[in-house]
């Protein structure tokens, strides 16, 4: 008998994948064909072993890098992207820049160092805002630079006294 | 796969960022066996699967406030499965050719029972290198997941027929794969 046209159907009546419609013929001549009989023997046979084959352990510590990876990967921090840092950096270069003083106008008269008490909080930063002078360059007569301005914080804590210590440029330089 | 109402957990676990990162985690213990299983059997290649894995439920993450809670993840997670395993087969180009008939390697001898069935698993695996891409995919869905020939179709994206077609041929070309080889060992 010839019974190569009934093997596909046989592979498919060997998983129960077989539509219903086709059934019939498939079972009539399984009942008179022993080959056929031993092709669905062997297809069932070679299903259950997959079947085993699923239920084969796998290796713990694959499971377990596959997790760690995924996790580490999940809960890490986003990264920035370079162009971000790039332009964050630009970006503080240029506000650097242009709040930096160009000229710093010396005192009008300092005769002796002068000190100047602020009381300033203990533990707080205060944002101070620099003024920028501008002006005009002027040809001017040389002179001396004057003596030092120094400025004295006082913080709450007496421990603490902050001395800030000009040094004025001479007019004209 | 595997727990039950795993569904049903992934449902409750998306778009809830707050507890999106402990019910992933969740997600993962319950489903990583099954993904890497059938990423190992459709790479064949630990390091591959491995690799594929982690892809799959980093894709997962990334998609977790945006699948569709209705049709649950799993036909999802194998699909992608499918998908990051047929890319990574494609980059590698790690293809077995079909008439490879070596022999597998002794297995462990286990007492007395054991070995001839380890032996018959293990020409099974080489069985199942020399299917095609789809072939080998339909089958270790359909015959090792044991998912229904409909399921299979929607995660591979074909029609049942197209199934039906690929796992026959898959399972006859094993058959005559195996027989040849114990054939030749005997």
């Amino acid at each position: 008998m010839n019974c190569k046209k009934w093997e596909s159907d046989i592979a498919l009546y060997a998983g129960g994948d077989l539509p219903d419609g086709h059934l019939q013929p498939v079972e009539q001549h399984l009942a008179g064909c022993a080959d056929c009989r031993a092709l669905v023997e062997d297809l069932r046979t070679g299903q259950a072993l997959l079947a085993a084959l699923r239920d084969e352990p796998l290796d713990d510590a694959m499971v377990a890098r596959v997790r760690y990876r995924v996790l580490s990967q999940v809960s890490a921090p986003r990264q920035v992207p370079v162009y971000w840092k790039l332009a964050l950096a630009a970006a503080l270069i240029l506000a650097v820049a242009l709040a930096w003083p160009r000229r710093r106008q010396p005192p009008k008269a300092a005769p002796a160092p002068r000190a100047a008490a602020v009381n300033l909080p203990a533990a707080k930063i205060v944002p101070v805002r620099h003024r920028v002078v501008r002006h005009r360059r002027r040809r001017a007569p040389a002179a001396q630079p004057g003596p030092p301005l120094l400025v004295q914080f006082v913080t709450d804590d007496p421990n603490i006294v902050i001395y800030w210590l000009v040094d004025p440029k001479p007019q004209g330089e | 796969m595997e727990p039950d109402g795993i569904a049903l957990r992934m449902t409750a676990c998306s778009r809830e960022s707050s507890a999106t990162l402990p019910a992933f985690e969740q997600i993962v213990t319950q489903c990583e066996r099954s993904v890497l299983r059938v990423a190992l059997r459709l790479l064949n290649h630990p390091q591959d699967a491995q690799d594929a894995a982690q892809e799959v439920f980093l894709r997962l993450y990334k998609h977790l406030g945006r699948l569709d809670d209705a049709r649950g993840y799993e036909p999802w997670l194998f699909r992608v499965t499918v998908n990051v395993c047929r890319d990574i087969l494609r980059g590698r180009r790690r293809s077995v050719a079909l008439e490879d008939l070596t022999e597998p390697p002794s297995p462990e001898p286990d007492a007395y029972h054991g070995a001839a069935r380890a032996q018959q698993l293990e020409m099974l695996r080489r069985g199942l290198r020399c299917l095609g891409e789809k072939e080998r995919a339909a089958l270790v869905l359909r015959d090792m997941e044991g998912l229904s020939t409909r399921e299979v179709a929607g995660i591979l994206q074909c029609s049942e027929n197209t199934v039906r077609t690929q796992i026959c041929t898959a399972r006859l070309k094993l058959r005559d794969f195996t027989s040849r080889l114990s054939r030749r060992r005997s």
